[in-house]
């Protein structure tokens, strides 16, 4: 039996464009406030959504799609659901695949990755309340 | 008539204070304890004067140094409180000049609310041995939440102070912190397979990624390493990371193996 948690959702939408990733970060630093995230825990997930969010805006010309993203405000933690994202990290035989998990595992708490059914792959990333 | 010069207390005088503020932590001892020092503060704060800042500015931020030595002594070391205190008032002078250099392009309101969220933030990290949430700094500032996040990541849009800067005592750049570590940071070029993009980062933005990726440390850790806020090592971490991906897309493509 799972009981389900009570979680605030958020919805974003945006250009992959430069500009729009100070709006990311604006949006994920005031819903890490809102967890309770320090200081030190909200820029490693900022930094963690701009990695991905760069490889986005590399490729954002070539589709010119609106990229979503999720956020999920739970008690203990945020997580963040980035959408077709273009950056597939569990293919390690890309250098530039290597980097961005390295990277990304080094300051999130818990990160998966699968392939979305219409394009690219779905990150999730969690980051949870320092004890 | 001229007014009587206000009494300096003697050295047992100071010292009783600091044993009772160190019980009690009334207020009404420590106003007094910042009273006695007075002339420490407005002596330092003269000794920058001349550039460029009204001396009031100066003295304010003086006053906050001198807060923070005050809070932090222990009377019980064989050390006398001018001596302790003088490094830390400098120190807060020096970081506020630091400050200013660094966000000379942002408005006046934003820059001096940035200031004074770096101030709160380092206290806070230091009393409460981790950094803050939003609102904590809040609290801690008067400044509500939003205004709190818009001055952290105005900071963070301003121009990236030199990693040469010298740290807040005053005594040594990041570089003669760090060192120079070339073979560990060979292999996490290896490891990481970055085609040698980690030679285009400078000594010193290796050691920064090396000792938040590899080593572990978070920003705050390193930053009291440093002896640089931890808004300043936000600022040059990200920088880094950006050269180093934009480096490697450039030699590599994207998607490329």
């Amino acid at each position: 039996m799972s009981i389900e948690e009570k979680a605030d959702n958020v919805c974003i939408k945006v250009e992959p464009t430069e500009p729009m990733a100070r709006i990311i970060r604006l949006a994920t630093a005031a819903l890490a406030s809102r967890v309770g995230l320090n200081l030190d825990q909200a820029d490693d997930l900022n930094t963690a959504v701009e990695e991905v969010f760069r490889s986005i805006i590399v490729t954002g010309n070539e589709t010119a799609d609106l990229f979503s993203m999720r956020y999920r405000v739970l008690q203990d933690r945020l997580e963040v659901i980035m959408e077709s994202v273009p950056l597939d990290l569990s293919d390690q035989s890309s250098s530039v695949n290597r980097y961005s998990r390295f990277v990304i595992e080094s300051i999130i708490d818990d990160l998966s990755d699968m392939p979305n059914p219409e394009k690219g792959f779905d990150i999730h990333m969690v980051k949870y309340l320092a004890n | 008539m001229p007014d009587s010069p206000r009494k300096t207390p003697s050295r047992s005088e100071i010292r009783a204070l600091f044993v009772s503020y160190t019980e009690t932590r009334d207020p009404k001892v420590k106003n007094a304890l910042v009273d006695a020092h007075m002339d420490l503060v407005h002596s330092l704060a003269r000794r920058f004067a001349n550039r460029g800042e009204p001396l009031d500015d100066l003295v304010q931020v003086a006053s906050i140094g001198l807060l923070k030595a005050i809070d932090r002594f222990d009377p019980e070391r064989n050390v006398q409180f001018s001596t302790y205190a003088v490094p830390t008032i400098v120190g807060e002078l020096k970081r506020y000049f630091r400050d200013r250099a660094s966000t000379i392009r942002l408005p006046r309101g934003l820059r001096e609310r940035t200031y004074k969220l770096n101030a709160a933030i380092q206290q806070y990290s230091q009393e409460h041995g981790r950094p803050p949430n939003i609102s904590e700094i809040a609290a801690a500032t008067g400044i509500n939440e939003e205004e709190v996040i818009e001055g952290l990541e105005g900071a963070e849009a301003s121009s990236v102070a030199s990693l040469d800067t010298t740290s807040d005592n005053g005594e040594m750049s990041l570089l003669d912190v760090l060192g120079d570590d070339d073979r560990a940071l060979a292999n996490l070029d290896e490891r990481l397979s970055l085609a040698g993009s980690m030679s285009n980062l400078d000594t010193r933005e290796q050691s920064l990624i090396y000792l938040r990726f590899v080593e572990g440390l978070s920003q705050t850790e390193i930053a009291e390493r440093l002896g640089i806020s931890q808004m300043h090592v936000s600022r040059l971490l990200r920088r880094a990371l950006m050269i180093l991906r934009q480096d490697l897309v450039a030699s590599t493509g994207p998607h490329s193996a």
